[in-house]
């Protein structure tokens, strides 16, 4: 595979991953760890990096006194991050099997741990995001392997379900979690998966309209 | 009157019957949106089912939204379930005039949020027939409070 595209395709991972976990669970050491010492995830939080609180107080205390408060205001008390609550026109949540993500998922066997996620239904924002991480693996996989097809394929299903999903609700749920954020850190986050979801798109749509070709999108024309 | 000017005569009223008819066709469009929304038997009823839904409005009014949205008009309503924050936020109307406040808060919101859309629509093209689609239906949403008005504030 050619680095550019290995790159971009990691970056995508990794993006997937990192904005997935914060949306999904409360902020631990362990994660507030992994931002503060890589400079290129801290660059993600620009206003959390300037955050007088952040420069003050411990890593203990800044969890446990401001960032699990935020988010438990942000993602348990008073928004609400579930997609079928923003696409039914009762304004009702489909916690059960018959909650069109839910479907998708089976398709693909992608299983939804909901005690362990501790989420009520398959189609909260972090779970969701979690899903376009695994198509976003499998897609580097596959070219890593020289897989094309199989990876053009898998492209496919990102952008359709970008396209249906999560760029048709997401971004309503997360305008409201800037504007309510307690803290520079979920502000960022929520700015951080808004530009992102927005910005995977129009990528997945050029390779859309190249056809799914990762040769015509590179350039490159002597293969991997 | 010669045969030219009769053609140009002629020619001048078919333009104007095709303008016409074109305006009809683009009015009945609006009007088809607004159509095919319910009746109910109250205002209060009527905003919850039909602005409140986001996707019926392409708005999230969330509870904080109502809340800032009372605050503007120097009222204050505890935090609670969203529904019943709503319905506090309507008791509170009991005048015409002050349902024109409250539409004033609705459609503030609606159009911060839909110029919100237009950055992103811009800045990212290909969302842009997504959140087209949220805007029209905000601009809908808007023209359904005039029309709760009318139907039950005069």
């Amino acid at each position: 595979m050619q680095d550019d595209l290995k790159n971009e395709q990691l970056a995508r991972v990794n993006i997937y991953a990192l904005i997935s976990r914060i949306l999904m669970n409360e902020v631990d050491e362990k994660l507030l760890k992994l931002i503060l010492k890589d400079e290129n995830i801290l660059s993600f939080f620009p206003e959390f990096q300037k955050w007088d609180k952040r420069k003050k107080m411990s890593n203990k205390d800044l969890i446990e006194k401001e960032l699990n408060v935020d988010f438990t205001n942000l993602f348990l008390l008073h928004l609400i991050p579930y997609e079928s609550f923003y696409i039914r026109e009762d304004q009702q949540m489909e916690t059960g099997g018959d909650n069109p993500v839910q479907m998708l998922y089976n398709d693909f066997d992608f299983r939804v741990e909901l005690d362990e996620a501790r989420v009520m239904s398959a189609d909260h924002i972090g779970v969701e995001l979690e899903f376009m991480y695994k198509l976003c693996e499998a897609e580097y996989k596959a070219l890593e392997d020289g897989e094309e097809t199989i990876a053009a394929e898998i492209a496919e299903m990102q952008y359709n379900f970008l396209k249906n999903h999560l760029v048709e609700w997401a971004p309503m749920y997360l305008l409201n979690v800037k504007s309510e954020a307690g803290t520079a850190f979920y502000f960022d986050a929520a700015d951080l998966a808004i530009e992102f979801i927005l910005s995977d798109f129009e990528y997945l749509t050029e390779l859309k309209n190249s056809e799914f070709s990762y040769k015509a999108k590179t350039g490159d024309n002597n293969g991997y | 009157m010669d045969i030219k000017d009769l053609n140009e005569l002629r020619g001048e009223f078919e333009q104007l019957q095709k303008r016409e008819m074109q305006a009809s066709l683009s009015d009945r469009s609006c009007a088809t949106d607004e159509e095919s929304r319910e009746d109910y038997p109250d205002f209060m009823i009527a905003m919850y089912k039909e602005i409140m839904p986001p996707a019926k409005s392409g708005i999230y009014f969330s509870r904080w939204d109502l809340k800032a949205m009372a605050a503007e008009m120097n009222e204050s309503f505890a935090l609670d379930i969203r529904e019943r924050m709503f319905k506090n936020y309507m008791q509170w109307v009991a005048t015409p005039d002050d349902m024109q406040l409250v539409m004033t808060q609705f459609k503030k919101h609606i159009d911060t949020k839909c110029d919100i859309y237009k950055e992103y629509s811009e800045k990212y093209p290909s969302s842009k027939e997504i959140f087209d689609k949220k805007i029209k239906k905000a601009e809908s949403t808007k023209k359904y409070l005039d029309k709760v008005f009318i139907e039950f504030f005069t």
